[in-house]
């Protein structure tokens, strides 16, 4: 599952995944895809941007811990470079790891295989 | 004496010419910054070798000379007379030493106490009483790996005896080192969606890995499946920062230490693992930076070690130090290295690529880089790590890096751009073996034509080709690398000129200036000498026949002194040498006079040639215009000599002239002129080629497209009408042209298209052209031959002649 | 389905996910001399790993994947044999 406000960022990402074989959900805040997970979505892996309306990405990630079947669903956090200190706080609010952007297709890919088994 | 020690011999003659010219250059001008830090980087650089050998004489002295010169470069001191003294005396004392070195292998035993009071003085300036910084010096020739951890870890027995012992043997035999990973997962990791155990599973290279059980197991009641109580130690040798780049998300949770077997056999006799030291080593891959009183592990030292943990842990970091490009080059000469071999298994295949690319990949990331290379394509991802090489340029510096001084990126290139003086037959040498290469490597096209045609498998067929291309891509390189060692810039053509004007000027009472431009464009040597013979030629005609008397220029009204310009220009493939001169230009009346009353041309011509092409007229063989025979341009052989040496280089020479205001030679000539590239072609069932630049397209016309204007065959090329000529027939070869579609390959001669009727069309090849010999050698049109891949012997048509040929027979 | 339990074996294909440590863990927590088939496994989770390292099942097949086989089995088959040596030095 992608979240992101930017839908630019939606688009470039779903398209790079969609591509290589993976079924894409999307969501523009972190409010949405909470309600995805509660309404029972069971992503392999969530990519959610920090920064967004309604609910920002490490509350959504918090949130999404809580969810039956999420505790060890990877969630990826897109930052920016200047956001290296939120990186740390995404960690602890369980992300596992994060991509910087813009972020290369090939990148994505390899992040992805990186922290997905089997993917 | 070894070859690295006979080349640092070598290499500190020049850098002491050099420290001593820069010294006495700075008496006269202290202030001259450029020749401070000339100075500085050769007093460096011979540090930095001598840190290579055993001299630690050697390499104390010129750190403390390097120290001075740097306080000098740094401002923080004025130069003066008695310190130059000091220095010039430093460096007299290690030409002597090297003397000694040279002819008994060492350094004399009196080193010691000679080098004692220089470096005190030496030491003097700088204020302190030096010890500090000489006992850095000593220091760093004692240590010159410093990343290399002293001491194991003690989770490093989890890697067992018997593959310690057999490593710590295999280590000692390379010299090699391996990277330990101690990776701890957090209790709780899996709720942040990590799996350990697939981590591990990418990292590459790994030697052995050990999942490590914790001490004590809670009841099977207690036992909570999802906290995480296993470690995992492993022995890789993939670089630090592959591993740093793929522990990135859990930089808290591993450690890294790099170790060589003096620290595996110390592990394995039991020393080296208290906790003390263990502390110690918690700095990582830093670890080693004190390593001198790492031994004896006090407890202060390694507190202050402790201190800063994490530093190798962080190695990640998007910054590109000197150690991490290192790395980073490491990393990415073997991703390419793996790229150049990859299996035809598809599934090993993929995971080889898969690993290349990741480790492309790290690289890009430790180098602050976003060059991240589609994962699937070999081509791609090499083509990535490539352009990631250049952009990690190595930037030499002395092995004891740890002391090393300059940040500066630029000067450090400099300090450690090395000449290597190499006799020419090597380098003839390799380019023939590169030309047996290429022959060799073109036989594996035959080899796969044969695979598939003979023994029906296109699947063999393909992967040869597949091979082929690999193969074509490093022979490609391995000739432009070996080419660009032969190449020598035009300065070495044009260093005889100015003496040959002024003599020639002088004799013909003649004044000249010459200019020269371009002397640092680079060409193949051959072509380098063999442009000499030409523009001497050139010259000469200039001085002669094209410069003025300072009177009749003065008349003129142009200045009494002339001007002959030499200049170099780099054009592609080729470079532009001309010779300009500001004299009296070509009268094209009198030349094509001239050309008529030798017979040369016919009266319809005469008249029929334009003013701006009559200049041409002088290439004609017999063609000279000097109203006498001068014993400076010789004898009638003129132009056409020129051009005809011009030629048998594979360039072009064209003149034009403005009379009254002077006139060009133009030489064109290629870069380089060991390969060349061919078209393969077949007429009447033999095997031809012609070079690749004369040949401007190949088209496939049905035999209705052909027609006949003056009894010359024709065909329509873009509504322009090319004649074509039957290659068979006018070689003598029996052959009936199809009746349905032909091929032609329209070649360009002289900027005239002519087609070539062939049977088939082949491929093109480089291939090394030799001339012609034996009973062939006086066939104008081949202009040689060459062996391909198959054996046979390939005849390369010299289109021109070929053209010729055809005309006489028609 | 990755994994399949039945009386006394259990059989993994494929990638053991962390979804599946749980009931893995609980299977060799109450089966009786236990064996485990890992023949198609791909990939364990570590919390899998884990598992089988506590309960020592014995493993039925090894696995084809390179990694496990390389650097995961010789643990599991090395703690089998240590506890059979445990055995035999009591008896």
């Amino acid at each position: 599952m992608l979240v992101d406000d930017s839908a630019t960022m939606l688009m470039s990402i779903k398209s790079v995944l969609t591509k290589a074989g993976y079924g894409v959900e999307t969501a523009s805040h972190g409010k949405e895809a909470l309600g995805k997970v509660t309404g029972g979505l069971r992503p392999d892996l969530i990519i959610s941007d920090v920064n967004m309306p309604f609910m920002d990405g490490i509350t959504f990630a918090r949130e999404v811990r809580k969810a039956a079947g999420m505790r060890f669903t990877p969630i990826l956090m897109l930052t920016t470079e200047s956001e290296a200190a939120k990186r740390a706080e995404a960690k602890a609010a369980g992300a596992t790891g994060w991509l910087v952007k813009p972020v290369a297709p090939e990148q994505l890919l390899g992040v992805v295989k990186q922290v997905v088994p089997g993917a | 004496m070894n070859a690295l020690l006979a080349q640092f011999l070598t290499e500190a003659d020049d850098l002491l010419a050099q420290v001593d010219e820069g010294l006495l250059r700075l008496e006269r001008a202290p202030q001259d910054t450029d020749l401070v830090n000339g100075v500085f980087r050769a007093a460096h650089t011979l540090k930095g070798s001598s840190g290579l050998f055993d001299f630690p004489e050697l390499t104390r002295l010129t750190h403390a000379a390097e120290d001075l010169l740097d306080a000098v470069r740094g401002g923080r001191l004025d130069l003066d007379a008695a310190m130059t003294d000091d220095l010039l005396a430093s460096f007299d004392l290690i030409r002597g030493w090297l003397v000694h070195v040279t002819s008994a292998g060492r350094l004399p035993a009196t080193a010691g106490t000679a080098a004692g009071g220089l470096i005190e003085r030496l030491r003097r300036p700088l204020g302190g009483s030096g010890a500090p910084a000489a006992a850095s010096a000593a220091a760093a020739a004692d240590a010159p790996a410093p990343a290399v951890a002293v001491a194991a870890p003690r989770w490093a027995a989890a890697l067992g005896g018997q593959w310690l012992e057999e490593t710590a043997g295999w280590l000692e035999a390379t010299s090699a080192t391996l990277r330990l990973v101690r990776y701890t997962p957090d209790e709780d990791c899996y709720f942040r969606g990590e799996d350990p155990l697939h981590l591990l599973r990418q990292v590459p290279a790994v030697d052995r890995l050990v999942p490590v059980p914790p001490a004590a197991w809670p009841s099977a009641d207690d036992y909570d499946e999802y906290a995480c109580l296993l470690d995992f130690v492993l022995a890789t040798r993939a670089a630090p920062v592959e591993l740093a780049y793929l522990f990135r998300y859990v930089p808290e949770q591993v450690e890294i230490v790099e170790l060589g077997a003096s620290a595996l056999t110390r592990l394995l006799a039991g020393e080296g693992t208290d906790a003390g030291q263990e502390a110690g080593q918690e700095a990582g891959l830093e670890a080693g930076q004190g390593q001198g009183a790492g031994r004896q592990a006090g407890a202060p030292q390694a507190g202050q070690e402790a201190g800063a943990p994490q530093a190798g842990q962080e190695a990640g970091a998007p910054q590109a130090g000197t150690a991490q490009a290192a790395d980073a080059r490491a990393v990415l000469e073997a991703a390419l290295h793996t790229l150049s071999a990859l299996p035809e298994h598809a599934a090993e295949r993929a995971t080889r690529l898969a690993s290349a690319g990741r480790a492309v990949r790290a690289a890009a990331h430790v180098l602050g880089r976003d060059d991240v290379p589609r994962q699937d394509d070999p081509r791609a991802v090499a083509e990535a790590a490539r352009r990631l090489l250049e952009a990690a340029q190595p930037v030499p510096g002395p092995p004891d890096a740890a002391t090393s001084v300059s940040g500066d990126s630029a000067e450090a290139v400099q300090v450690g751009s090395r000449t290597l003086k190499v006799e020419q037959e090597k380098v003839d040498r390799l380019m023939e073996l590169v030309g047996e290469l290429n022959v060799a490597k073109n036989a594996l096209t035959f080899l796969a034509a044969s695979a598939e045609e003979e023994f029906g498998s296109r699947l063999l067929a393909r992967r040869i080709k597949d091979q082929y291309a690999g193969m074509h891509r490093i022979a490609e390189e391995l000739q432009a690398a070996v080419m660009d060692v032969r190449m020598l810039p035009l300065s070495v053509a044009f260093a005889r000129f100015p003496r040959l004007v002024r003599d020639l000027g002088r004799k013909l009472g003649k004044s000249v200036e010459l200019v020269t431009e371009g002397e640092e464009v680079m060409a193949d040597k051959d072509v380098i000498e063999a442009l000499g013979d030409p523009l001497v030629h050139l010259v000469r005609n200039s001085l002669d026949h094209g410069v003025e008397a300072p009177a009749q220029r003065v008349a003129a009204g142009k200045e009494a002194v002339a001007r002959i310009r030499l200049s170099a220009v780099s054009d592609g493939d080729a470079v532009v040498v001309e010779v300009t001169d500001d004299g009296a230009g070509i009268d094209p009346g009198a030349i094509k006079r001239k050309a008529y009353e030798k017979g040369l041309i016919t009266e319809a011509r005469l008249e029929a040639i334009p003013d701006a092409e009559a200049a041409d007229l002088v290439f004609l063989p017999g063609f000279s215009t000097a109203e006498t025979v001068s014993d400076v341009s010789g004898r009638g052989v003129g132009m056409d000599a020129v051009r005809a040496s011009v030629e048998r280089l594979g360039g072009t020479v064209g003149i034009s002239s403005a009379p009254g205001a002077g006139t060009t030679t133009r030489l064109r000539l290629p870069l380089s002129m060991a390969v060349t590239q061919v078209m393969v072609f077949s007429a009447a069932g033999q095997r031809f080629g012609v070079p690749v630049d004369t040949v401007a397209e190949a088209v496939r016309v049905p035999a209705g497209g052909f027609g006949r204007v003056l009894h010359q065959d024709v065909i329509q090329l873009r509504g322009e009408v090319v004649p074509v000529i039957d290659l068979a027939a006018t070689l003598h070869l029996p052959w009936t042209p199809p009746e349905d579609i032909r091929e032609v390959l329209v070649t360009q001669v002289g900027g005239q298209k002519v087609g070539l009727l062939v049977e088939r069309l082949h491929r093109e090849m480089d291939v090394i052209l030799k001339p012609m010999e034996g009973l062939l050698a006086g066939h104008g049109a081949f202009s040689g031959t060459a062996l391909l891949g198959d054996g046979l012997v390939l005849l390369v048509l010299n289109i021109k002649e070929v053209l010729g040929v055809a005309a006489r027979a028609a | 389905m990755p994994l399949e339990l039945r009386d006394r074996t259990a059989t993994v294909t494929g990638v053991l996910t962390v979804e599946e440590v749980e009931p893995l863990a609980a299977w060799l927590r109450a089966t009786a001399r236990p064996g485990v088939n890992l023949r198609n496994c791909t990939h364990l989770h570590t919390g899998a790993l884990q598992a089988l390292l506590l309960f020592r099942p014995t493993i039925t097949g090894r696995p084809l994947d390179s990694f496990l086989s390389a650097h995961i089995m010789p643990l599991l088959e090395n703690r089998q044999s240590s506890k059979e040596a445990q055995k035999g030095a009591a008896q």
